[in-house]
């Protein structure tokens, strides 16, 4: 019954041999028997065995991966303290820096100017007693209109003419010289 | 969100992708530890189809095993795992024929005789049918390579002519064809051998 599904399967009687003497059979049943032997026993789990530790020496990626996972399963505590942990180190880390490299001291010697340079004359120039004012803004400053050309109306002309002739009578009648210097004078 | 904030959720985005990946990596564990407690009887026996030695053949289905540890992240795609198994452990097993030395017809009969099932016959009986057993294997050993690897899979009945196309990446007819060559073959040989005698 096996036969005639392998037949239907696989063809291999099908094929048929020809006009040959030999039994196909003959070698069918050596390669079948092979074929149907038994498992070892325990090979699975030597198998299994083998597969673990191909994972771990064959594998190294899978090592790190799982250190990093069995510091995270399921433990949210051990995730904070190694946070702490973390952020300790850091602190402590630039503590450390900063408390061995201190700022250096300031030095005992100040470069002093020479006092009284200036004062004595002895020595570099002296300001002369000047003093700087510094720049500020220059106010407003208001700009009396120009009058190029004065504007000649017959009053003004009449009105100059006679402070001109005032102006030259005053000069042409000079007061006395008097010794008395309280005496009013005129000018 | 402060700084803090972000840094203890990206501290806690980091552990989750790792726990991910370790629940990824768990799930295809148990998905090989599954294919081995399935599969591993079949693997032996195409393996101690060819090798004809115990020990040889339980190597080469941990090598198959391990070659399928290493390439796990392809295991989802799988169609058809028997068949991806299967042609794994012949590539595994035809690289290691290749290294190794033509095997005596001796060995043969002290292998078959010791793993051949008693069944009710003597030892003489016994070791006439290793005898007999190891003679037919040495014929099969005498075939052109394609005709021998097509004779060897269709004596497994949990192969279709489908399948073992698949196993050796051919076509269907070729199987055929190359299964009518080989066992052509293989009958002029025992044929010719008996004449001898």
């Amino acid at each position: 019954m096996k036969t005639e599904i392998r037949d239907q399967r696989t063809g291999i009687r099908d094929q048929g041999t020809g006009n040959r003497t030999s039994d196909p059979s003959e070698f069918d049943e050596t390669l079948r028997m092979i074929a149907r032997l038994s498992a070892p026993e325990g090979l699975e789990e030597r198998v299994q065995a083998g597969l673990r530790a191909a994972a771990l020496t064959e594998l190294p990626k899978a090592g790190i991966l799982r250190w990093r996972v069995a510091l995270s399963m399921d433990n949210n505590w051990m995730r904070a303290a190694a946070a702490a942990a973390i952020v300790a180190v850091v602190v402590g880390g630039g503590w450390g820096i900063s408390s061995r490299f201190q700022p250096a001291p300031p030095s005992s010697a100040v470069a002093v100017p020479l006092r009284g340079a200036g004062q004595t004359g002895q020595a570099g120039f002296s300001s002369a007693g000047a003093m700087r004012t510094p720049q500020t803004l220059n106010g407003p400053v208001v700009v009396a209109p120009a009058t190029a050309h004065p504007v000649t109306t017959p009053q003004a002309q009449t009105k100059a003419a006679a402070n001109a002739h005032a102006k030259t009578h005053a000069r042409q009648v000079k007061p006395v010289q008097t010794n008395n210097p309280v005496a009013p004078t005129t000018r | 969100m402060s700084a803090g904030q972000a840094v203890f959720s990206g501290w806690m985005g980091i552990a989750d992708k790792a726990a991910y990946e370790e629940t990824c990596r768990r799930a295809e564990e148990a998905a090989i530890a599954g294919l081995v407690s399935q599969y591993a009887g079949t693997l032996y026996r195409v393996a101690y189809s060819v090798l004809r030695n115990a020990a040889d053949a339980e190597d080469a289905v941990q090598e198959a095993f391990v070659r399928v540890l290493r390439h796990r992240e392809t295991l989802a795609e799988v169609r058809d795992q028997r068949v991806w198994l299967i042609r794994i452990v012949w590539n595994v097993v035809l690289d290691r024929k290749r290294r190794m030395k033509t095997r005596p017809e001796t060995d043969d009969v002290a292998e078959l005789a010791r793993v051949l099932p008693v069944g009710g016959l003597s030892a003489e009986e016994r070791v006439a049918a290793a005898q007999h057993h190891a003679h037919v294997l040495g014929c099969v050993e005498q075939l052109p390579a394609k005709e021998r690897e097509v004779l060897m899979l269709s004596a497994f009945e949990e192969l279709t002519s489908v399948e073992i196309a698949s196993v050796l990446g051919i076509s269907e007819s070729s199987v055929r064809s190359r299964l009518f060559r080989a066992r052509n073959l293989m009958a002029g040989l025992l044929d010719h051998t008996r004449s001898l005698r």
